[in-house]
Order: C-alpha cells, then structure tokens, then sequence
C-alpha cells in the first residue's frame, strides 16, 4: 500500500494555550510531514477536514496529534483501510501544565520539549505501521464441545444450541446429570429464598436430550484435543480406559536429551506424539469445560473421627442420606476442622458448604418436628447475595442452633456421639450429644487430580500454574473469569469455583457466550480477549529464526507449537496478541502490523536527547496500555503535574518490551528506562497472565549487561502499576528521575 | 469448665411469645454489646444472652445477674443490624425469670399474660367488693362523708372483743384484705430472692467459698450500697437515652418511699394511737406536715408515671422496645393507684366546698373511686412479685449478687 500522510494539530482542550503551535508543526515536518491545525478536530468543522483530505488527497495514513488514543476512537476511526495514529498531547502534556508555572520559562520550554518528542513519536510510528490483514483460516469449524453432563455442561450445551450451534456433550458416566442427581433438595432460587425447592434436574436433562443440535455421548471421555479454537481436533476414547492418543506429557528439550541419552524413561511412551494429528478426531471450534468437582476428603482429621467412627459422615453422604430416608434428630454440622492456631475451613469449602449446612438443617428439622436439633458449629458462614435471606430463615427455626466454635473432638459416647467445641459464641466450652456429626468436605475440582483438558499442546496437557488458584481452573478471575490460559477452552462449574445451582447456571451461559464469541473471532480473524477485534497478528520472519524457543517457552497461552523440524509452529486463533513472543525474540524477527520491534525502536531513537544541557535528560517509560496507561491518562484528567523530562511509549504488555528497545534508549544518549506495567506475582493483574513478570525477569538481565558496560544496572526499572494509582504515578516517576539525577547524565551522550 | 448443652425448646417458644419473637434473628455480631452503656468485656450481654436464649438455655438465663442490671435503654435495639431487638429479648427473660421464681406458680402464670387481665382485675375488686358486702356494705350520708371521708368505709364503730376495742371495723377490713396480700408477696418474694440467689450462685460456681460475710457484714457491703446505688439512680443514668425515663422513675421511687412512710404514720396514727386519742381519726387536716408529704407524693407520683407512659409510648413509636403485657401492666397499676388515690381526695375536697346537692352525688362518686383505688392498691401488692414491679426485689437482689461476685469473698475465697 502507498501510503498517503495526513498530519492534524488540534489546539482545542487548552493544547493550543499551553504548548506553541509552530514549534509542534515544526516538529512534524523535520520528519516530512505537515501538519494542518484545528481548534477541535474532533468537532464537525474539524472532521470535515480530516474527510476531505482522505476523499480528495487519498489520505490513508492519519496523524492525529489531539487528546489520548484511549477517548474519541469512534470519532477518529476512518475504517479499516485507514491508520490512524494518535499523539497524545492532551493527558501527557496540556494537562499535565500547572497554572503557577504559568510565568515560567524554563518550565513552558521543558512543556513544549515534550509536546514536540510526542508529535516526533507519532509521525514516526504512523511511517512505520502498516495495514493489518487479518488472519483467515481455511476452514472453521463452529461447533462446541461441552466436556461434563452436569447442570453446567447441561447448561453451555442448551444455551449454544439455543443459539443456534451445534453441541456435542460428552459425561464421563452413563447418564447425564452429575451431582445434582443425588439431590433431596436444592436452594431457593426465587424470592423470599426462604423454600428449598425441588431439583429440576431432570427438567434440564430432559431440555437437552430432546434438543437435536446436542449430540450427548455417555461414558466418554477427551483422550486428547489438539489444533485451535475454529479448528481443535478432538479425540474421544469410552471412559476409564487407555489410548495411545491420550494427551501426551510435556517433554522440555533437556528432557528429550535425556530420554535419547536413555537416562529418563519417556513419560509419554506408547503415546502418539503431540503435534501428530488423529484422522479420525472431531472437529470442534470451542470448548466449554464443565467437568465439575469431587467431595474432598476429610479423614486427615482424625479428631473427628470420619472413617473411624460410625454415624461421622461428609455433607455429601448425609445428602445421600437425606435423599434415601428420613435424617436423625440431632445433628451436629461441622464446618471447620477446628484448629487452634487458625481459623481455616475444611479445603474447598466457601459459601457452597455454608449453604450446604444450611439445608441440611433444613432436612433435620423437617424430618423430626419438634424432636429437631441441628447444631452448625462454624468458624464462617457465608451466605452472599440472596442466600442471606436463606440463612435468616434457617436461624429463626426453633431447632436449628449455630456457633463460631473450634471443635477439638468427635467422640463415642453411649451410644451417640459427644462433639466437644472450644471458643464459642457462648463463652463456654461445649459438650453436644448428637446422633450424627456431619463434616463440611467441600468441592474439589477435577483440575486438583487430573489435567482434564489432555491437550496435545507443547507446553503440556493441562493449564499451567493452577496452584495460584488453588487448582481451579481460573485464569483470572477478577477481568476474565471463564477464560482459561488456553484461547477456546472456557471453564464454568465446579470445575472453575465452587458455586451453587445458580451460580452454575450463570456461569454456564456465560461460558457458552465467551465460547460462540471466540469461534466468531475466529472465523473473522481476530482476536478474541482482551484484545478484543484486533486484527493484527504476530508475524514470524522464519528464515532468521535460531530455534531458541524462547516465544515457544514463554508465551503465557501456548500458542506456539513446534514444526518437525523444531522450528515455532504458530496458531494465531490461540494467539491472544500480547507480543510476549516479540519481547522475547533475541532475533527480533516477531513483529504486527502496527507493532514491531523497528516501530517502537525508532519512536525512541526519535526522542530528542539534548547533549549540551545537563538538567534535560531523558527517559524512556515503556507503559503497558492496559492499565499503566490509562491511569498516567486518568493523572492528566485530573490536571496533575508530571515530570516532563519522562516520555512515555505504550506498549500492548510489559511481555512485548524487546530488550533492544533499552538498549537502544541508552545507546541513543538517554538518561534512564523505566517499565509501568501490572503487577505479577500471586495476585497479578497482568492482562496477559505472564507479561509483566517475564518483562521483570528480563530487566533483570538487562541490568547485569549494563553494568558490564559500566552503566549503573539502577537506570532501568520496573514498577508495578494498578489502574487505580493514577494518583502516585506522578510521585513514582518523580522518585525514579531523582535517582537518575543522582547518577548524572548517561556518560555515552553525545557519541 | 464445659457445658453440656440441653436446649430447651419450649422455653424458646416461650421467650418468643413473651416479646422475644425476635430472638432467633441475632447472628452475633455484638453491636448490642458494644453500644450497651454497662455492658462489659467480662460480661458481654446482650450479646451473650441472646445467643444463650437462642439455644434455649433457660438454666443459665434465669440464673443470669446480667439481665436483671438491663434498664431496657433500648440502644440496643436501635442499633442492631437485624432487627433482633436485644432490649426485648432482655425484658422477656426477666418476664419469664419473674414467672419462673414466682410463689404461688398459678397465680404467677395469671399474672404475666395479658390474656389474664380481665381476671386479673376481676380478683381483687371481687375481694373487695365482698368485703365491703360483709362489713356492712355502709355508704354513709354526705354530712358524715364531709366529717369521716373514707375512714368510715367499711363501716363505723370499732371492732370489740369481750368489751376490749381492738380496732375499728374500717380498719379491720382494710387489713384483713391488704395484710394476707402483702404477706403473701413478701413471703413469695423472699421465696424468689433466696432461689434466685442460689441459682445464680450456682451457675457462677460461687458458694463453695468456706467463709463466707455475716449479715451485718453482708448488708454493710453489699446490700446497702446497693440500695443507695439504686436510690441514686446511678447506674440507670449511665443509660443516656434513658434520661426520660430517669425524670419519670425518680419522682415514682421517691412517691413510694414517701407513700410508704405516710402509710405507716397513718396505720400508728389511726389504728394504734387513735384508739385512745379518737381525734386522730379521720381525714388528716390539710396542713398536716405529713398530710403535705403525702399530696407531695401523691403528684410525684402521677407526674412520674405520666412521664413513663409517654416514655413507653415513644419506645414503642421508634421501634426501640416492645409493646408489651410485662411493660404496660406496671405503668397501668400504678397510675390507676395514683389517679384513684388522688381523685378520690379532690372528691371528698370537693365535697367540703360544698356544692349544693350536686355534693349528693360526689361522695357516692367519691366512694367508688376510692373502692377502685383499694382494687388498684391490692392489685399491686398482689402482683408485685411477677409482673415488672417485681424489679423492685431481684434487680436489688442481682446488684448486690454482683458486687458480691466481684468480692474478695468469690474472687479470692479462703480455702
């Protein structure tokens, strides 16, 4: 494509009062393009501009040196054959002028520096970015694979054929269904949430047997899934046996030396390998996995006797009870284990177990009238939402009791049961003589046991690093919550949180929806989360690639497979776009359309380093745009002053940051270079999982090379920005250009 | 110490019908003892109590000092998140302890339901009236009303015993219906004090103590202090929001200490004295010093009960206390003891004024009042141990247990 420039100034939102017009068009034109001014680009008069120019000059490139990229981007949006670049004038610099330094020379001159890099910084990014075409693939596959025949397997599979896609369910036993069969009653589901109902689980069943867009295959189970979202390749396999397509283990290149040399035995052995495809596998677009959970185990505890004493039974085997017959009169319902050093539920318990308890009071009193004594003996209850109006209703029943309470004992006792109890609510130990102990086992997902996706993935069958989620199989819980690391395999069930029926059925729907809009994305060829619609995809120059496999190793999604020959085997459906491959190129041959190593080193190398004048250094922030940048932005919004010796670049993740960029900062006479990007660690923000940490583990590196070339390593850093710090960004990024006005210009400035 | 939990479940029904029907909606969070002026950390009620009527642990509450040091402030009540009304489950445990302690048990369960109260009214104007019936049913004309007032009311001229005048028939009759009453309320009140004592000495394992104080030691330390503890009001004031109620209650107390007195001048007076001086019959003079104490106290204590009828209203207007049987039947005997005593005087008062023949019909009306006003007197003598005014006994029992309890004698005893 030729590219056809056009460059617009907007002087509107106090840019024009605060910055000089010249100087900025000026430095427009040093890089060959003339820029026309506005007062309000974005108005009518302004957009008429712009428009006329694309009609009559065949504008297809577009300059917009106005307000942040993050507002009007409807309004600057002149279709998909058209670049539009955005300088950011208003939040990082107009705004940033504070009204003291009016009068003030040397601080308007350091305003109009930074305006003037800005204008540089888009010009140059506008020469370098190209027009995406997105990526199509030959053949799509639109149908959904629900992995699980609980409520909500059974759930995903109606709402996707209800909208109108072809499911294939599959359950691991001989009938639909799952827990909520054994069910004697479910919670309330409707105002006042004071009822138990009666289960419609057979309803739900009934709803999906007869629907003809759901096939349901019974005793079946995933030996493996390979391929991508729009094309994943599903073997299936009868349950409980073995298969030689089962999803093979990962095997890291150090491990394959040792396998060759015959000094490890091959995990996989008797297995096909991973990249090799089944003929005979299913094609599925996405995947809804709704495998569900299992009763924990709770005879660990000794103390309360569960395998030991007769009448101490799970919650889920009272269910049973329950369920069968009618349920003793006393029954103590245990909710903690009762430590004395902490107050921890039995594991896998939350609301689900509180709520649990609750109804199977409910079944005590029911079953045994006036007789009715139900003891809840917890150190939580959680009752959120509605549920609240449950538990109000349980407490005013004349034989339900409950107590926070530590319960050191289970005991025999004449023939009942004796629950000794510490720390209650009552100011006094308790003695409770019950026919029946009951003990909270909660809900463990099938992800703790089992990688229960088996996909034939080089990262390995299952997702990664669900230890920080306890072994839910969550990615993130706060942004995204049914997406898992793995683009098309959305979770929802008891298999991503322990939930009740409700929640269940939300987050089933909610699961089917993420699953449809990815097999959309697909078929358009664009990204599907958190970037959502971008058409833009990593491109991969192979000829120069060394086959370091750090894109393959590090990218957060496993998006990249291995070819035959060990060369990165792109699968741009799974791709989320993050650019953590780009960052980790040491070849530097990953790149976008409108995002590459060559783009953002020359946005930097065009940032003007005055050599003559010790006071203007200058450093280089690369800003994650998910979040750093739209708080540096919200900073602006609120018209607090910044430190303008700071230039920021917004980059899509930290992970995308290629360490050349810092190198070409400092090489270029800069003075310091700083990271704003999520924070990692246990409870990351980061959009893309992995970014920010590997971006941090990078500067770690680069902090070892600049010291061997006699830079201090503290010149480059790392912060971990929330998008609610807008307020401490500017107190940060002051702290950090002290400490580099402390070292002293970079000694290389000027060579 | 452990506890071997029997829940009483008729006793939480109980609780709920007797203005605790909130009881069950406490989820502990312990606002009430946090907001609660005497609540301490050792003795967290009402927290404590609500989740130990909850658990239908009636032992450890009719045992309990704590909810007899309650003044029903009702701050609780306002401030509690779930609507669980602590301040009336307080006053419902008291309702019942009262019941629970009280001696005859059926006349104890007549008096603490409202269901009762035409009963409870019916008894004593029964008794009266057949008294009155019995001693002659005199009504006297209106000149000797002008002289004699009410002395003469059951009848003139003196009850003799081989010539030897013991009394006057009036006085013969008043006590023959007011002595046995207030005998029988001391006799059960004593009963209820000495199984209250016990009881909560028990349930706080005080009483193995091998020394234990005298009586003089035991009145000296903790009894009177007590008293002038409760006289002062002190603690009451501690209740901000019960400020009201303290103006009402204190002029109340002070009519019943000074009625109390001015009733015994008058039995000497009138029935001991006034059997050799005859002058000392009849209605005192007006200027009588303690005639004075005695209309004092008369408004004192209509001012005061009228305060604590708008009080109780306004408790019950801004949902920070129940509207109960227990709470109004107290305020209800009072005032009518107050009104009718007091109407009864003006009438005769308004008899000497002489108003032509209407004064005909003012002392017919004048004897009914006063007959109401003996109903209302015996009413409250009657009832005193198992309605509210029972406070009168076991609250002054449970401060003097506590400031035993917190004594050397249980906290550090001799061994």
């Amino acid at each position: 494509m030729d590219k056809v420039y056009g460059a617009y100034l907007c002087t509107g939102c106090s840019i024009g009062d605060v910055l000089d017009v010249d100087g900025l068009k000026e430095a427009a034109s040093e890089n060959g393009m003339e820029m026309q001014e506005h007062a309000c680009l974005c108005g009518e008069e302004g957009q008429a501009l712009i428009k006329k120019d694309i009609e009559e000059k065949g504008v297809n490139t577009v300059v917009v040196c106005a307000c942040s990229p993050r507002v009007m981007q409807d309004t600057f949006d002149y279709g998909d054959g058209t670049i539009t670049v955005r300088g950011n004038l208003r939040e990082h610099v107009a705004w940033t002028a504070q009204p003291e330094d009016k009068d003030d020379e040397e601080a308007a001159e350091y305003l109009q520096e930074a305006g003037e890099d800005y204008v540089r910084m888009a010009v140059v990014r506008a020469q370098k970015g190209t027009v995406p075409e997105p990526y199509k693939m030959e053949q799509i596959t639109k149908s959904i694979l629900v992995m699980g025949g609980g409520i909500a397997g059974l759930t995903a599979a109606t709402e996707a054929a209800k909208a109108g896609y072809d499911v294939t369910i599959i359950e691991k036993t001989d009938k639909l269904g799952g827990k909520a069969l054994g069910w004697r009653k479910m919670f309330p589901t409707a105002y006042p949430y004071s009822e138990l109902e009666q289960p419609n689980i057979e309803q739900m069943i009934a709803t999906v047997t007869s629907n003809d867009k759901i096939t349901i295959k019974t005793e079946t189970e995933v030996a493996r899934i390979s391929g991508a979202p729009g094309e994943f390749r599903v073997t299936l396999k009868p349950a409980g046996t073995e298969s030689e397509w089962d999803a093979p283990e990962k095997v890291g290149v150090d491990e394959r030396d040792l396998i060759e040399k015959g000094e490890m035995e091959d995990p996989n052995k008797g297995l096909k390998v991973y990249t090799e495809t089944n003929p005979d596998a299913e094609l599925v677009g996405a995947v809804v996995l709704a495998t569900g959970w299992r009763p924990a185990d709770v005879s660990e505890y000794e103390h309360l006797g569960h395998g030991t004493l007769n009448n101490v039974v799970t919650n889920a085997e009272f269910e049973k009870l329950a369920k069968e017959g009618k349920v003793p009169a006393k029954v103590a319902f245990i909710q903690s284990p009762g430590s004395t050093d902490n107050d921890r539920d039995f594991p896998y318990c939350n609301s689900v177990t509180s709520m649990v308890a609750l109804k199977q009071a409910q079944y005590v009193c029911d079953d045994n009238g006036d007789n009715a004594q139900a003891y809840i003996l917890y150190q939580h209850m959680r009752t959120p939402g509605n549920t609240e109006l449950f538990y109000k209703g349980m407490q005013q029943r004349d034989g339900v009791f409950m107590t926070k309470a530590t319960v050191t004992q289970v005991e025999e006792a004449g023939g009942s049961l004796k629950v000794t109890a510490e720390n209650t609510l009552l100011g006094e130990n308790l003695e409770l003589e019950v026919d029946m102990v009951v003990l909270a086992a909660g809900m463990v997902p099938t992800t703790v046991d089992e990688s229960t996706i088996n996909l034939a993935y080089r990262q390995g069958p299952g997702f990664l690093d669900l230890d920080l989620f306890d072994g839910y199989a969550d990615s993130h819980f706060i942004c995204f919550p049914y997406e898992t690391r793995r683009t098309g395999v959305y979770a929802c069930g008891g298999v991503r949180k322990a939930e009740t029926m409700e929640e269940t059925i939300d987050d089933a729907t909610g699961a089917a929806l993420k699953a449809i809009q990815c097999i959309e994305s697909a078929d358009r060829g664009v990204a599907v989360h958190p970037r959502s619609g971008d058409l833009t995809y990593p491109d991969f120059f192979f000829q120069r690639c060394t086959q370091c496999k750090r894109c393959t190793e590090e990218c957060p999604f496993g998006a990249l497979d291995d070819d035959a020959k060990g060369t990165p085997l792109p699968n741009p459906t799974r791709c989320r776009r993050c650019g953590t491959c780009m960052g980790a190129c040491p070849e530097r041959i990953i790149g976008f359309a409108d995002y590459n190593i060559d783009m953002i080193g020359s946005m930097v190398k065009t940032i003007e380093v005055p050599d003559d004048d010790e006071d203007k250094l200058r450093i280089a922030v690369f800003v994650c745009e998910n979040d750093a940048y739209p708080a540096i932005d919200m900073s602006g919004m609120r018209h607090n002053k910044m430190n303008t010796l700071v230039r920021f670049i917004p980059v899509r993740c930290l992970g995308s940051v290629n360490m050349v960029w810092i190198k070409d900062a400092m090489s270029s006479g800069m003075d310091g270079v700083l990271l704003l990007g999520c924070r990692y660690g246990d409870d990351y923000q980061c959009h893309f999982v992995k970014g920010s940490e590997i971006a941090s583990k990078r500067m770690e590196n680069i902090g070892e090379t600049l010291g061997s070339l006699g830079l201090e390593p503290e010149r480059c850093a790392v912060e971990q920005i929330a998008i609610s710090d807008y307020d401490k960004i500017p107190g940060i990024l002051d702290e950090f250009v002290e400490s580099i006005v402390e070292m002293g210009p970079n000694p290389f400035k000027g060579f | 110490m452990s506890m071997n939990v029997q829940p009483d479940i008729e006793f939480i029904k109980d609780m709920k019908e007797a203005g605790g029907d909130t009881l069950k909606k406490c989820f502990q969070c312990a606002t009430c003892s946090v907001v609660c002026p005497l609540s301490t950390d050792e003795n967290p009620f009402p927290r404590q109590q609500m989740i130990y009527s909850q658990w239908g642990l009636k032992d450890k509450l009719i045992g309990d000092p704590n909810t007899l040091l309650c003044h029903h402030c009702g701050d609780c009540t306002t401030h509690c998140p779930r609507g669980a009304k602590p301040g009336d489950v307080m006053g419902a445990i008291r309702a019942y302890a009262y019941k629970f302690y009280g001696w005859p048990a059926p006349l104890a369960n007549l008096a603490s339901s409202g269901k009762n109260l035409p009963l409870l009214v019916a008894i004593p104007a029964l008794v009266v009236f057949l008294v009155w019936l019995i001693s002659g049913a005199n009504v006297l004309s209106h000149e000797d009303f002008l002289h004699a007032g009410y002395t003469n009311f059951f009848g003139e001229g003196y009850m003799t015993i081989f010539g030897f005048k013991l009394l006057t028939w009036n006085v013969t009759f008043i006590n023959s219906i007011m002595i046995p009453t207030a005998a029988l309320a001391a006799f059960a009140s004593f009963k209820g004090v000495t199984a209250l004592w016990k009881k909560m000495s028990d349930n706080t394992g005080v009483g193995e103590a091998l020394y234990r104080p005298s009586v003089p030691q035991f009145v000296k330390e903790f009894l009177w202090p007590s008293l002038v503890e409760i006289v002062q009001h002190e603690r009451f004031k501690k209740c901000e929001t019960n400020e009201e109620r303290i103006r009402g209650h204190q002029p109340l107390m002070w009519a019943f200490i000074a009625l109390f007195f001015v009733t015994i001048y008058s039995l000497i007076s009138q029935d001991v004295l006034g059997r050799f001086i005859p002058s000392l019959h009849g209605p005192m003079a007006m200027w009588n010093p303690v005639k004075i104490v005695a209309n004092v106290a008369a408004v004192a204590m209509i001012v005061g009960i009228v305060i604590l009828w708008k009080n109780r209203n306004q408790m019950v207007e801004d949902n920070q206390g129940g509207n109960t049987f227990y709470d109004w039947f107290l305020i209800w005997m009072i005032a009518g003891v107050g009104v009718t005593g007091l109407g009864a005087e003006v009438l005769r008062l308004i008899g000497v004024v002489k108003l032509g023949y209407l004064v005909y019909y003012l002392h017919l009306l004048g004897y009914l009042v006063y007959y109401l006003h003996l109903v209302s007197v015996m009413m409250l003598f009657l009832y005193m141990p198992y309605t509210k005014f029972a406070h009168l006994i076991y609250r002054t029992c449970a401060m003097t247990f506590e400031r035993y309890r917190d004594s050397a004698y249980v906290k550090n005893p001799v061994k």
